[in-house]
């Protein structure tokens, strides 16, 4: 066997077939299943996401244990092609409310190091059911009113945005 | 043998309505989608009220009264398309769910709808709907659609 064909193929071109189709069967499942891949659009979690950038959602963080406050998601549309990309700030049960731009957790201030621009939102209080998140966009510097963010039920989060 | 000859056909029956609507959308966001001005803006407006029922219903969430009736709907489109036509529609993540007549279906779907941002990128809104459709004259049309708030 020439040298170029030995590198290509290796010394056993079919033991070289099967590693390559076992490593096109691994791909296939962890990118469709496992890891989902996504480009971040739009404005509203910035400065943390930039339109464009793209990430992998892990669709296994959430198997044993529930979103945690902090943790960067992603909520399905009508399925997983699509996706809201949010931070949980709220978790079941909490009573959660904005007042000029400010959350309160149970009527205690939440701090969120993570917010860079923040406009005068007012959110009336909400109580969350046992089911249910509530999830935001970093960029409070933009209209409250362009900004998709509230409840969401937990069957909608896919799962946690890796890196 | 005969089984399976039916089955294969069952299928593929089921299938090309399912493809017949999805193809049915696809035409419909690639009209909102073509060129703004001319002739080809003149067929697409045409073409535009054939993708709806006369009843058809809008709603569009919390807070927009429903638009009621093709008439409606296509005028609001023709007003709004000379103020945003840099703005373009995308469906994904269609789902179709024929009911037993087979000549009404649910779908849900994910709208997205990008529009230049006057900073080089793509501002972004998306939105999950409820389309019911039903087979008139030969044709798959829109009876009622329902925006579907994930949050709320």
């Amino acid at each position: 066997m020439s040298l170029a064909r030995r590198l290509v193929f290796g010394s056993n071109p079919s033991r070289t077939a099967i590693r390559i189709l076992v490593l096109a069967v691994v791909s296939v499942i962890a990118f469709r299943w496992v890891l989902l891949p996504v480009r971040t659009e739009g404005i509203s979690m910035l400065p943390n996401y930039a339109s464009g950038r793209v990430t992998l959602i892990n669709r296994l963080a959430f198997l044993r244990h529930g979103p945690s406050r902090g943790d960067i998601v992603a909520i399905r549309l009508a399925g997983p092609h699509v996706v809201y990309v949010k931070r949980v700030i709220g978790l079941p049960g909490e009573r959660l409310k904005i007042v000029g731009g400010q959350v309160y957790i149970d009527g205690v201030p939440l701090g969120e190091p993570y917010v860079k621009y923040r406009g005068p939102w007012d959110v009336p209080e909400v109580t969350l059911t046992s089911t249910e998140y509530y999830v935001i966009g970093d960029n409070r510097g933009m209209r409250a009113s362009d900004h998709s963010f509230g409840r969401v039920n937990a069957e909608r989060i896919l799962g946690r945005l890796l890196f | 043998m005969a089984a399976v000859c039916l089955v294969v056909a069952w299928q593929r029956w089921t299938t090309s309505e399912e493809r017949a609507i999805r193809t049915r959308l696809l035409g419909l966001a690639s009209d909102l989608n073509g060129p703004d001005a001319g002739a080809a803006s003149l067929l697409r407006a045409a073409r535009f009220g054939d993708y709806f029922t006369d009843d058809v219903v809008v709603e569009l969430g919390e807070g927009s009264p429903p638009i009621i009736g093709r008439a409606t709907l296509v005028g609001m489109a023709a007003r709004l398309e000379r103020r945003t036509t840099a703005a373009r529609l995308k469906f994904d993540d269609i789902d179709v769910r024929l009911r037993d007549d087979r000549t009404a279906a649910d779908v849900g779907l994910t709208a997205s709808f990008m529009r230049e941002d006057g900073t080089g990128g793509d501002a972004v809104d998306a939105r999950e709907f409820a389309l019911q459709l039903v087979k008139r004259d030969g044709q798959w049309r829109v009876a009622r659609a329902a925006a579907v708030a994930a949050l709320r």
